[in-house]
């Protein structure tokens, strides 16, 4: 299938909206999203992030953690990957917040040697001692009910430390996407599941539809909270392919919707217009602008038109801000 | 750099260290056996030269854990799920002449095939050729095809036309410049990085099914990138490439031994580390 081809596909979901699945309801109080200035991977913001993560309600004393980076593969010169400062900034705000334990876990998407990933040198070597490095890919994992009805799986494999884990913290790159315009706080879910149960890449999402699984996931695990590493996001030819944009911010919310959302629109595109977005609305709050509240930084300060591939430019819109 | 016995049996005895009541081995300290370091561990003790008895624990979890169709699953919980790991079983099942379960493991093999597609003149690649996938029912990509092709040279189907097929979509999936990615060469008419775990697991399957010609540029990138490897994955599968073609690892070799001895526990990937093992051995273990 071309990209042409998945994106007629992709856009049924939005036209035929009326037929799809709904899982939970959404809640109609407006969805707090703050964004944090991070000019620079330089400034130690954990003290920051952890007064947002606290305004947000955010308990985390005694609590066990998980912050899930987006390691997709190295590239030197790409920024690909989230900042090992923004995680390591994420990680001493947790235990800044009384976190009995943080974990940094990750199934990277194309790498199999987690040196590559998680257990790269230049993350452990800037993460506070306390802090474990999971290698999510290889390990034990538990089989969970799909809660969602799109890809037609019974079941997901997800990583044991994921489901044991008391917070989840979906941390994602602002990047564009070759087959799905953007990559967010739930793309990243894909990374929560075992490598050698699915495979690098994870093929059999792509089969029953990268919009789809991405769908089950956002029904199945519960994300607690959002920090998108917007620093550095990537335009163009992501995830992998593209090239670098600077934001300036980290966008950080409770609610996985309202930051892909937020993050959207920041990067110049209608979270309306993307499909699987459109449909998470269905059943997760935050969609429409209207459902956010934006706290921290005015949003203009940050907006950018993110360049992409042609077959997306029908999603661009705004300006929101 | 020669090893001393006693280097050897240091490293035999950390992975032996993590061995579960189940006879298994985990991927890392707290999880439950599985296939992986398991199958991967036996082989290690074959090409150390560890007496037989030491692997009887691994080979006798991987037996039961094979099921009815000749496949092995991830871990015994799960024993669908991963099957692309039959590969390594029949590798480690060849290396201790147990046939029947070789045969039974080799039958699955040769009935599970990668998804194919029409040929699209766009595309740098030739979605028709058969290879072996991740999950069945889906694609093929290096490693699983990779794996699968070692276990049918080395059980003897070095011809069989499932092997030949294998080896013509690996060499189609190889990188312009030499190397191997995860899968295609190209994405959009941009070369892909080549990853040094695929690269060398690639060279290593094509051994005896390439002309020399088409795989010496990859044989040079992972010679001449010795020094930038640091992985215990990429160094191991550096050693095993350039050796099994005959080419100088003398310095991959060096750093391998160094990164197996100073691993801490949260890197310490066991199905990685017996593969540093089966490198260090020098052993012909998955070519002829």
């Amino acid at each position: 299938m071309n990209r042409r081809q998945f994106l007629k596909d992709a856009a049924a979901l939005v036209n035929f909206a009326a037929l799809a699945d709904v899982t939970q309801s959404a809640p109609p109080a407006p969805c707090p999203v703050t964004l944090l200035p991070m000019p620079d991977y330089g400034r130690d913001l954990s003290r920051e992030i952890a007064a947002v993560m606290s305004a947000d309600g955010l308990q985390l004393k005694g609590k066990k953690v998980l912050l899930k980076p987006n390691f997709v593969e190295a590239h030197p010169e790409r920024p690909i990957n989230t900042h090992v400062a923004v995680i390591a900034n994420a990680a001493q705000a947790c235990l800044r917040l009384g976190a009995a334990e943080v974990i940094v876990g990750e199934a990277s998407g194309h790498r199999r040697d987690p040196w590559f990933s998680v257990l790269n040198p230049s993350l452990r070597g800037i993460l506070d001692k306390k802090v474990k490095c999971v290698d999510l890919n290889h390990g034990d994992a538990v089989s969970v009910p799909n809660a969602g009805r799109w890809t037609g799986l019974p079941t997901f494999y997800i990583a044991r430390p994921v489901a044991e884990a008391d917070v989840l913290i979906s941390m994602p790159k602002m990047k564009t996407h070759h087959w799905m315009c953007v990559t967010l706080c739930l793309k990243n879910l894909f990374g929560v599941l075992p490598g050698v149960y699915y495979g690098w890449p994870k093929n059999l999402l792509h089969f029953k539809g990268i919009d789809n699984s991405i769908l089950d996931l956002a029904g199945t695990i519960k994300i607690h909270y959002n920090i998108i590493d917007g620093v550095m996001g990537m335009e163009g030819d992501g995830p992998i392919m593209g090239k670098a944009k600077p934001v300036g911010a980290l966008v950080m919310s409770s609610f996985s919707l309202a930051a892909d959302a937020t993050a959207a629109r920041l990067m110049g595109f209608d979270p309306q217009r993307i499909p699987y977005l459109f449909q998470a609305g269905r059943f997760l709050p935050g969609l429409r602008r209207q459902d956010v509240v934006i706290r921290g930084e005015r949003p203009a300060r940050f907006a950018e038109q993110f360049d992409c591939l042609d077959d997306f430019k029908g999603m661009r819109g705004g300006p929101f801000f | 750099m020669e090893r001393s016995a006693s280097e050897t049996a240091a490293l035999i005895e950390r992975l032996l260290s993590f061995s579960l009541p189940d006879g298994g081995l985990p991927y890392y300290r707290g999880n439950a056996s599985a296939a992986e370091p398991t199958l991967l561990a036996a082989l290690a003790l074959s090409a150390s030269g560890t007496a037989a008895d030491g692997a009887a624990p691994f080979l006798a979890w991987a037996r039961k854990s094979q099921n009815p169709d000749g496949s092995i699953g991830v871990n015994p919980g799960h024993r669908d799920q991963g099957v692309w790991l039959t590969a390594q079983a029949a590798i480690a099942f060849h290396h201790y002449g147990l046939n029947e379960n070789l045969a039974r493991a080799r039958g699955f093999l040769l009935s599970l095939r990668s998804v194919t597609i029409a040929k699209d003149p766009r595309l740098k690649q030739d979605n028709t050729l058969t290879g072996w996938p991740w999950v069945p029912g889906t694609f093929g990509w290096v490693e699983p095809t990779a794996w699968s092709l070692i276990a049918l040279s080395l059980s003897g189907l070095s011809g069989h036309p499932r092997a030949e097929e294998g080896a013509r979509f690996l060499l189609d999936r190889q990188i312009p410049s030499g190397g191997w990615n995860y899968g295609n060469p190209a994405l959009d008419d941009k070369e892909l990085l080549p990853f040094w775990d695929t690269t060398g697991l690639a060279l290593v399957a094509l051994h005896g099914h390439a002309d020399p010609k088409r795989i010496r540029d990859g044989l040079e990138l992972m010679g001449k990138n010795q020094e930038k490897i640091e992985s215990l994955s990429g160094l191991s599968w550096a050693v095993l490439c350039l050796e099994s073609h005959r080419r100088d690892a003398g310095l991959a070799r060096v750093k391998l031994l160094n990164v197996m001895g100073s691993l801490r526990d949260e890197e310490f990937h066991l199905g990685n580390f017996a593969l540093g093992l089966i490198a260090l051995s020098g052993k012909k273990v998955f070519t002829l």
